[in-house]
């Protein structure tokens, strides 16, 4: 498991490039953002896609294609949980909660999270997990 | 933080480098987290770094000699100073038949090109020649008598000058040898080959209506050739003075080394006869092959590592045989199946020799240069030579080391013992043939071939080795000679004495098989101290002044109960010191090995073991012993040391042996 840190405060770049309206400076994430956009991240990235670095992310993808059941579900779960614990040291009590929609052909994941040492309420972060070709 | 870092070509200390800035320069804190979006950002930062850094460092290493690692590049970078690497080499075989034929004709010709096909480790060989072979046929009867056949397999190539700078002559084969390159010019009206161009490898007096071509390697080990233009070299084109535009180029694609070894031949060539000026081929019926000489000397192309240790020597040769390197260098060219060379000036002999040197060859399949490739050599060598100094080869003196080494594994890691066994042997051949060994001048070095059985597996715990060196006399029989042997290296000397041990020989006068042996000369005090035991004693308690420098050979046999019984006391001598062991006079009437051969062998008193003068150092894995070992502690089959120290111990130190099988 990842060594805990106690947070103090985070702050990351945006991804989206998009210019502040004011600043018209690149935008900058904080906090519970930057954690938030951080594991999806981790889970959105698939092993071997980073340089020199092949086992960060989890492979969430590979499932896609197969059954959208509760099966896949667990499957899937117990990928992000472990991709969480492993690469994401400042959040614990990490809770996944992933839901087949076989008609959509997705899945639903939410992801329950406690961010070490900050007050912040239980972070949510929910998305939908689909394959796309 | 200065971001100062710039020879850095890891990319995790690049990585490092670019957090470190920005650790001390910016207001972002989420790099040290892998998710985070600024960890992606460093990631392709480092990455482009990275790959710049590997870029330039290759670019940078790629343009000198010594560290181009790309063959394509060395082969260039040995052009800028005028070095043609050897291109593989030909097997050559020497061959002899008879064509008996009714035909009325005076001559019959035997086409270039495939000529005979030979056999060798299981292999078929198609052997060719460049050039048309024509015989007289008297009685009947065309005898092609000591013909030089290549194997390989004879290639034309046809291009047409189109009078473009960008054209280019390339012969689209690898494997090519050569010097079996024949290239013709001829008008596009003309009938034939055309007129011979020949090869030369620089432009002295070369003028502008020298018909001469030169030959580059290029990529993929193809080569290039390049005509004169006009300045340097006759110019081709459809000029009256020029010699035409249709270029043909005939040469032999061969297997190098591989083709080496075939001596019987059986024919396969094509025989015609010419009635006005019109070829018809005959049925040359069943033609007998002699074989005067079989496939030799065939070679591979010239390696990386023997391109940038030669390309500098013969530029600095400048073409000149004067110094040893010079030699070397110049050896290699005309002679290429060199592996290495030594070379002495006759001053440094003893008795001095003013005005000779002496030159010791080592061929690349074989241990001796046969009578033909000496002359051949000391001919070709004459014009690179300053005049007043006579050349001479002289015959190797090999040093052969060889090992007993006790290999111990854990046996729950691997699943055959053969295999592991065929494992190491094989790491050592391959660690027998590198640069280290196969030189004048090389050394065996002990801790290395450790490092290599030890390295071969992870199944491998330990090896416990010890080294032997040896040296085959040549004896020559029914002769009464005295010989002499050395070893260039100390020996390690045990008091009781079988310090040497031989094979097998009959001498004179003794029916019995009589071997090799020695007993030191213990010196107390500048006094021989002539009884085995009583030096044995003096050696155990090893006061300063006991030293046993020089011992005596005896020659025994073993007796019908197994003892020593001694033919002849005071043999010879040997020179523990120096290495030196000189016998006789005596008669060796036979010898049990081969060739006339018997095989000597000492313990070296270091176990790095050294080619000095022309000696010509191999470790001859054929007679090595390995011997594979459980190590039962590591397997776990035991964890006393009990069983290990009772039944699979293995002595450090040689045991003294009478008699070498």
């Amino acid at each position: 498991m990842a060594e805990q840190r106690i947070s103090r405060s985070f702050k990351d770049i945006s991804l989206s490039f998009v210019p502040h309206p004011v600043t018209k400076d690149l935008q900058i994430i904080k906090n519970e953002n930057a954690i938030r956009r951080s594991v999806r991240n981790i889970v959105e990235t698939i092993p071997t896609e980073r340089f020199f670095n092949s086992s960060f992310g989890s492979d969430v993808r590979g499932s896609l294609f197969d059954f959208v059941d509760f099966g896949t579900a667990s499957v899937i779960q117990r990928q992000i949980s472990i991709a969480i614990e492993n690469f994401e040291p400042r959040v614990d009590n990490v809770n996944v909660d992933v839901n087949p929609q076989p008609d959509q052909n997705s899945f639903e994941v939410t992801i329950f999270f406690d961010i070490i040492g900050q007050e912040f309420p239980t972070q949510e972060y929910t998305f939908l997990l689909e394959a796309t070709r | 933080m200065p971001f100062t870092k710039f020879t850095n070509l890891d990319f995790e200390q690049i990585k490092t480098s670019i957090k470190d800035y920005l650790r001390a320069n910016s207001t972002f804190s989420d790099f040290d987290f892998e998710g985070s979006n600024l960890s992606i950002l460093i990631d392709v930062l480092a990455y482009n770094t990275y790959i710049t850094a590997f870029n330039s460092n290759m670019v940078v290493n790629e343009s000198f000699l010594d560290s181009a690692t790309l063959r394509e590049n060395v082969v260039s970078l040995a052009k800028n100073i005028g070095y043609v690497p050897r291109s593989r080499t030909a097997a050559k075989a020497t061959v002899s038949f008879s064509i008996t034929t009714s035909e009325n004709v005076p001559t019959l010709t035997l086409k270039r090109g495939l000529v005979c096909v030979g056999e060798a480790s299981g292999t078929t060989y198609t052997f060719s020649i460049p050039e048309d072979i024509t015989a007289n046929v008297v009685d009947g009867s065309a005898q092609f008598n000591e013909i030089e056949i290549y194997q390989g397999t004879y290639l034309t190539k046809s291009f047409t000058y189109d009078g473009s700078l960008e054209q280019r002559f390339v012969l689209n084969n690898s494997y090519v040898d050569t010097s079996t390159l024949k290239v013709y010019v001829k008008k596009t009206s003309e009938n034939g080959l055309g007129i011979e161009y020949n090869i030369v490898d620089n432009i002295l007096n070369v003028d502008s209506k020298s018909r001469i071509y030169l030959i580059q390697e290029i990529q993929d080990e193809k080569y290039e050739i390049i005509f004169g233009d006009g300045i340097i070299g006759k110019k081709l084109g459809d000029e009256v003075t020029s010699d035409g535009t249709i270029i043909t180029a005939n040469y032999i694609v061969t297997d190098g080394r591989d083709g080496n070894g075939p001596s019987v031949f059986s024919f396969a060539g094509s025989i015609v006869k010419v009635v006005d000026d019109v070829e018809t081929v005959i049925d040359p019926g069943n033609v007998t092959i002699t074989t005067i000489n079989p496939a030799i000397n065939g070679s591979e192309i010239e390696s990386v590592n023997s391109i940038k240790y030669y390309a500098p020597r013969v530029y600095s040769s400048q073409n000149r045989a004067v110094t040893s390197r010079d030699y070397e260098a110049i050896i290699k060219q005309i002679y290429p199946n060199t592996e290495s060379v030594a070379v002495v000036g006759g001053e440094e002999l003893d008795p001095p020799e003013f005005g000779n040197v002496l030159l010791s060859i080592k061929p690349k399949n074989g241990t001796y240069v046969s009578d033909f490739d000496k002359s051949r050599i000391l001919s070709d060598l004459k014009q690179y030579t300053i005049s007043g100094i006579n050349q001479r080869i002289v015959d190797l003196k090999i040093l052969y080391v060889e090992i007993d080494s006790a290999v111990y594994y854990n046996n729950s890691q691997i699943s055959l013992e053969s295999s592991l066994k065929t494992r190491v042997t094989d790491t050592l051949t391959k660690y027998s043939e590198s640069i280290d060994l196969n030189k004048f001048g090389g050394r065996f070095k002990y801790s290395k071939v450790l490092q290599t059985i030890d390295n071969t597996d992870n199944a491998i715990t330990s090896n416990i080795t010890t080294v032997r060196m040896r040296r085959d006399l040549r004896s020559s029989i029914n002769q009464l000679v005295q010989y002499e042997l050395c070893f260039g290296n100390r020996f390690h000397v045990n008091p009781e004495g079988r310090n040497i041990s031989s094979t097998g020989f009959t001498i004179f006068g003794e029916t019995s098989t009589v071997y090799l042996t020695d007993t030191p000369t213990i010196l107390l005090n500048n006094t021989a101290v002539t009884t085995a035991t009583g030096a044995s004693d003096l050696f155990l308690r090893r006061p300063q002044s006991i030293r046993a420098t020089e011992g005596v050979i005896s020659i025994f046999k073993i007796d019908s109960d197994g003892n020593r019984q001694i033919v002849v006391k005071d043999a010879g001598t040997v020179n523990y010191q120096t290495g030196e062991m000189v016998l006789g006079p005596i008669n060796v009437t036979s010898t049990v090995k081969a060739n006339d051969i018997i095989e000597v062998d000492a313990v070296p008193l270091s176990n790095d073991v050294i080619g000095l003068k022309d000696l010509y150092l191999v470790f001859d894995i054929s007679k090595s012993q390995i011997n594979m070992r459980r190590d039962v502690i590591a397997s776990g089959d035991e964890i006393t040391g009990n069983v290990f120290a009772r039944d699979y111990y293995t002595p450090s130190y040689p045991t003294p042996k009478l008699i070498r099988n």
